[in-house]
């Protein structure tokens, strides 16, 4: 059990790539491209059932992460392999286990050319989000980050619709160029840690023990520097306004299965790395440059809904919606307050859930007509119910209903902001105000789309004829829809898990501890006292 | 304070029906089967309602008589929790949710009831029964709310089964633009309650209705830390408004309830709710769900008290809705719309009732609005209905020949929304304006330029509601005339009928009748329950009010604010209660009911000789088209905004800017590259070079910048 313990997260991001290997092995000696997906499939939701065991109660290791495990990699550079969740990453190395399945399933018939590759590169994907989530060693954490681009770069550019080619470079350099600065960074840290204390390190623990012991002081320019090179790479990612114009691009371009990863589960390894590292490394930069990420979420939220609303294309709808709802989720991270980053842990899960269900269903009608266009849809209502009933709830969801997912973590992070004292005098409560008019439009926005493509008449000859949802696209479709309600009504259970470990974060990020929250007590490293003095 | 697990029957019957209907409607095929469902859905939320409200065969006294209008708890679980924030999923009914649970309910079953009928060979009949008991749930769940977040998911909740409500028929081009119409505006309003929960959340540090410590929850009201804190009202200022304080709070709120309840300036979703079917007009758009706004400021009657600036302006936006919709409601030709802005009006005169501290007497009036309005909308379904789908009162005429049930209950209806005496619509109107006449909390004067539109506003409502039930029930038969406007769009949809020649309308169905009658004679006597101290010379004491005083706030105004401290809630003495009965008071409020018994007389003369031989009269125009309200909103409103998205942000920013920067930089990063190395780059490889170039100068600058920083 012990061994399990430690183990578990290993196994977790070791399982979907020893699959991925599997499959290349079975294509060279059986050749039997019905296989794959099942193969695949088998190792997703075994890796989701995995996940799982997270859940369980096991002890904390003393710096708050649960099981961890720490081997060296790179000795000359001082590099580990250093794994542990906590729980504000549990639920999102679950979001990424719960998701896989249903990226695999939805692309049941989709895959016209080179399946063994689109799934080998599925399962590789999964391998790197699962890194990324959980690895506690920096370098390792920039490998696994760019790690997942590359799959994802293979899944838009060969599957991916008329301008793949343009989208997947677009993607890719917006991303790795980000990211780049963040290794500089990264590297950055090791030599002034190596200048404080006599040892680098990339270990987050480590780093952090520094940090907070005052061992290694990150003020002034190179802590405004440091923070602004992370800080880029996580925006572009999420994406932050006017970071994102990628993401459009991406997601109309990409198979759905590759639009319901990036909605799901990509985007999210933005506004992680945000809280993680940005938050607790670099807290004085953090609360010092607030004020300008929240300017920015906020006219992504106004700027996403109303460009949202103007597009003909209804994936390209769902991608500016994107927009919009991660704007909420780096509000509340921003808000500094204990509702505003659980409310955004929150959206961030249950943006996965509902805006993964949107791209599902808009593949599912692609796959019947072969254009996303609002234009050539109307009356859809009449001849496909089902799917109907399955794209309102959803798109409610998304519109934060209250009872359905979106709204609590909305919620929250309005309260949050609201409550928050981050900004100057009233400066709060007017952007929350701002922020809240997002609630307005999403609406707008949404139902216009809806009622163009559902109701009234239908107009167009060829949507005479088809076919609501087949058994396995209602299959695909239940849990999401199932956990869109139960996350709506009894959010407790999430809650609980993270709400120590973000609460751990907000106390570093607000300065209120130099020990506690997630770093119970900080390793000691070395005898030396020298402290790096303000450069400046 | 007691706690009773059934509360949750009340709402969670309903959703069990809609579930019901929703899973197997569809298999069963049955319209026998559907409706039975829905209505005993409906029926037993009915029942356990009145037996918790009147204490029937239950352990405590009913939820109309507990001491101090203590509520009757039912919590479930905590629904949010996130540092100090609580949010429970709980359920508690005190007096005022009590009335409103008995009447929605109950009024909600009767048109159920009818909608079997109306519906019948409807081919959604199980998913219209779906929504229909899903809206019941959201609506009790709006009433039975603990606490401000919950009653908040109700609100959604009954904005959520408007909108599918009113694009019921998804094929009528009308309606699904009305539907998204409707829950748009409904969502601005909500922004404002969203604001004002956090708000109070924020400086309260609850958001919860009522103590439940007896209960064990730790858990004490927003009023309870209004009665301990607030010690003196807001002052009567604008800068209130932004305060903070109770005025912010209220004023929030009070945007919530001007989009739920269609006043001004949300108003113009309710009107065009009328494509849905006409018993959804009966239900949720004339007697429950538009009423919520009403309830929202009653239940927060301790922050509207003490917040004068917001009574004030809840006062005069009430009175201003009452007016304007009354306008337009002379010149409408739409059956169904006549009724519609007669609703607005009436919610005004609600509003303006509360804005005058009289929160009693609004509630009163949206309870006998239900009866009368009620019955209204659904005499006029069953017009519709016996006129195959005919609603334009210019092809109607001498209905009373074939339709005598409806004609005769429709009378009373008339005759209860007109104001005359007995009927149940004069007590609650006649109250208002002398609430209003009376009213002491608004600067000095307005009192009376309010009653004055008041008043206005009631003569029009005769003359309107007379102009309707003389172009239906008298005059000539008109069935086959020809409309003399060509810009009323008959839309071809499918319900719509030629009338063929023979044609000969026909009395409706008796699950169509007896909600009818039932409802008449509610519309007859039920205004009986809350008769004035005055009007009944004395003898009897208002009923109504006597029930509902103690859960609602006093107003205090300027003279009495240093002693009104901390009463809220104080239970009262006696029979009498806090209200003396002085003669003269007695006599005015006399004098002013009498006044208002000849201008209803008169309203309905006029309507009478004006419509009675010309019924085809030409009105204004500007009131015909609704003051050109909707073509401003959209040229003023709508149209810049979509089209300054697609043209400036989405076009112009997006596409034009950033892509154009990035990708100039690539083109421009491509040309050099040809340039430099004379062979034909692609795009892709070009890319990776700028990628890298782009990469080493930026590495370089760090690592030389960081050299310096560590050397």
């Amino acid at each position: 059990m012990e061994y399990l313990n430690e183990n578990l997260l290993t196994i977790l991001i070791l399982l979907p790539a020893f699959g991925a290997v599997a499959l290349i092995g079975h294509q060279l000696f059986w050749k039997e491209e019905a296989h794959l997906k099942w193969l695949t499939l088998a190792f997703t939701i075994l890796n989701f059932l995995i996940s799982l065991a997270l859940l369980g109660n096991v002890a904390a290791s003393e710096n708050g992460f649960f099981f961890e495990k720490n081997i060296p990699w790179i000795e000359a550079i001082n590099t580990n392999y250093h794994v542990g969740v906590d729980g504000f990453s549990l639920w999102l190395v679950i979001l990424t286990t719960f998701i896989m399945p249903i990226a695999v399933i939805s692309t049941w018939h989709a895959v016209e050319k080179r399946a063994p590759a689109f799934y080998v590169f599925l399962l590789l994907l999964e391998s790197a989000m699962l890194g990324v989530f959980v690895t506690l060693d920096l370098l390792v954490f920039y490998l696994f980050f760019e790690a997942s681009l590359v799959p994802m770069f293979f899944l838009i550019g060969i599957w991916g619709g008329k301008d793949r080619i343009y989208a997947a470079v677009k993607f890719f350099i917006f991303t790795a160029l980000g990211s780049l600065l963040m290794l500089v960074a990264i590297i950055s840290l090791y030599y002034l840690h190596l200048q404080a204390t006599g040892t680098g390190s990339f270990d987050y623990i480590t780093l952090l023990g520094s940090i907070q012991s005052g061992k290694l002081v990150l003020a002034g320019q190179a802590g405004t520097l440091l923070f602004l090179a992370f800080a880029l790479a996580f925006s572009i990612k999420v994406p932050l306004f006017p970071f994102h114009t990628w993401l459009p691009d991406a997601h109309t371009e990409a198979p759905t299965a590759g639009s319901v990863i990036l909605a799901g589960v990509l985007l999210k390894m933005g506004t992680y790395g945000i809280m993680r590292f940005n938050f607790t490394l670099f807290p004085e930069a953090s609360r010092e440059m607030a004020w300008i990420f929240i300017i920015l979420a906020i006219i992504g939220i106004i700027y996403g809904a109303l460009v949202a609303m103007v597009q003909p294309d209804i994936k390209r709808l769902v991608a500016y919606s994107s927009v919009a709802h991660m704007g909420f989720v780096v509000l509340g991270m921003f808000s500094f307050t204990e509702a505003g980053m659980q409310g955004a842990l929150y959206t961030m899960l249950s943006h996965g859930v509902t805006t993964g269900a949107l791209f599902l269903l808009v593949g599912f009608i692609y796959e019947r007509r072969h254009t996303r266009l609002i234009s050539e849809y109307g009356g859809l209502s009449s001849v496909m119910p089902i799917y109907a009933t399955f794209f309102v709830i959803t798109a409610m969801a998304s519109i934060g209903l209250p009872f359905l997912n979106g709204f609590v973590g909305e919620f929250m992070i309005m309260l949050g902001m609201w409550s928050s004292t981050i900004l100057s005098g009233n400066w709060n409560q007017v952007a929350t105000m701002f922020a809240g008019t997002g609630v307005i439009f999403a609406a707008v926005y949404l139902l216009w789309m809806v009622q163009r493509v559902f109701f009234g008449k239908i107009t167009n000859e060829k949507n005479k004829g088809l076919s609501d949802l087949s058994l396995r696209e209602i299959g695909l479709m239940a849990p999401l829809l199932f956990l869109m309600v139960f996350m709506g009504v009894y959010p407790s259970l999430f809650l609980r898990e993270s709400a120590a470990s973000v609460r751990g974060i907000q106390k570093i990020v607000i300065g209120e501890t130099t020990k506690g929250g997630t770093v119970d007590s900080p390793p000691e490293i070395g005898q030396v006292e020298k402290n790096l003095p303000d450069t400046n | 304070m007691v706690e009773n697990n059934l509360l949750s029957i009340i709402i969670f019957a309903p959703l069990a029906g809609a579930v019901i209907n929703w899973l197997l409607g569809k298999r069963m095929n049955s319209e026998l089967f559907s409706g039975a469902v829905a209505c005993a859905a409906v029926g037993v939320s009915t029942i356990v309602g009145f037996m918790i409200a009147f204490g029937i065969g239950t352990p405590h006294t009913g939820a109309l008589f507990t001491e101090g209008g203590k509520p009757v708890l039912d919590h479930l679980w905590t629904w949010m929790s996130v540092g100090d924030f609580r949010a429970d999923f709980g359920l508690g009914m005190d007096r005022l949710s009590g009335i409103y649970v008995c009447f929605v309910s109950f009024v909600g079953f009767l048109i159920h009831v009818f909608a079997t009928g109306y519906m019948h060979g409807d081919k959604g009949f199980y998913r219209f029964f779906a929504y229909l008991n899903l809206f019941m749930f959201a609506m009790l769940t709006l009433v039975l709310a603990d606490n401000y977040l919950l009653m908040f998911v109700g609100w959604e909740g009954v904005g959520l089964c408007s909108y599918l409500l009113i694009g019921y028929y998804v094929n009528k081009d009308e309606a699904r633009k009305a539907a998204k119409k409707a829950f748009v505006m409904n969502r601005i309003g909500d922004w404002g309650v969203l604001m004002a929960i956090i708000l109070m959340a924020t400086t309260m540090g609850t958001i919860s209705f009522f103590d439940k410590t007896a209960i064990g929850q730790d858990v004490t009201s927003v009023f309870s830390w209004v009665s301990q804190n607030i010690l003196t009202a807001d002052p009567f200022t604008a800068g209130a408004i932004v305060a903070g304080g109770m005025t912010s709070i209220a004023v929030l709120l009070f945007i919530g309830a001007t989009g739920k309840s269609a006043q001004i300036p949300l108003l113009t979703w309710l009107p065009d709710a009328m494509a849905g079917p006409t018993p959804v007009s009966a239900l949720i758009h004339a007697a429950t769900m538009v009423t919520a706004g009403v309830y929202l400021v009653v239940r927060s009657s301790a922050i509207f008290s003490n917040a004068p600036t917001a009574l004030f302006i809840v006062a005069i936006v009430g009175a201003a809705t009452a007016i304007f919709a009354a306008t337009i409601g002379l010149a409408q030709n739409d059956i169904k719309k006549v009724l519609a802005y007669s609703t607005v009006s009436q919610l005004g005169y609600m509003f303006l009732a509360c804005g005058v501290g009289a929160y009693v007497i609004a509630i009163f009036h949206v309870m006998t609005h239900a009866f009368f309005k009620a019955l209204l909308f659904l005499g006029s379904g069953s017009v519709i209905h016996g006129m195959h789908h005919e609603q334009d009162m210019r092809r109607m005429g001498n209905l009373k020949k074939y339709m005598p049930i409806t004609w005769a209950t429709m009378m009373t209806g008339w005759l209860a929304i007109a104001g005359i005496p007995i009927f149940a619509g004069f007590f609650s109107k006649d109250e208002i304006l002398y609430y209003t006449f009376s009213a002491s909390n608004l600067p000095a004067g307005w009192n009376y330029f309010l009653w004055i539109i008041a008043v206005i506003t009631a003569v029009m409502t005769a003359i309107y509601m007379t102009r309707l039930m003389v172009m239906t029930f008298w005059g000539k038969e008109r069935f086959h005339e020809e409309l003399p406007d060509a810009e009323h769009h008959d839309d071809d949809d499918d319900d719509h009928h030629a009338i063929p020649a023979d044609f000969k309308p026909h009395e409706s169905p008796w699950t169509m009748t007896v909600p009818l009658i039932v409802l008449a004679v509610l519309s007859t006597f039920g205004g009986l329950v809350g008769i004035p101290y005055a009007l009944s010379g004395g003898n009897v004491d208002n009923y109504f009010k006597d029930t509902l005083t103690p859960v609602v706030a006093k107003v205090k105004t300027g003279k009495e604010e240093k002693k009104e401290v901390k009463h809220f809630f104080a239970p009262k003495a006696g029979g009498e209660g806090e209200e003396a009965h002085s003669a003269e008071e007695i006599a005015l409020e006399r004098g002013l009911a009498a006044g208002s018994v000849v201008l209803a007389i008169i309203g309905i003369l006029i309507g009478w000789f004006g419509f009675k031989n010309n019924p085809l009269r030409k009105m204004p125009k500007l009131f015909e088209r609704k003051w050109y309200l909707d073509e401003i909103y959209n040229k003023g409103i709508v149209d810049p905004i979509t089209r300054g998205s697609r043209n400036v942000l989405w076009k112009g920013f997006d596409v034009g800017l950033i892509d154009g920067t990035v990708n100039g930089i690539g083109h421009f990063v491509a040309e050099m590259g040809s340039l430099a190395r004379r062979i034909q780059v692609g795009f892709v490889r070009t890319y990776a070079a700028f990628i890298l170039l782009g990469a080493i100068l930026v590495i370089a600058y760090f690592i030389y910048y960081g050299y310096k920083l560590v050397g």
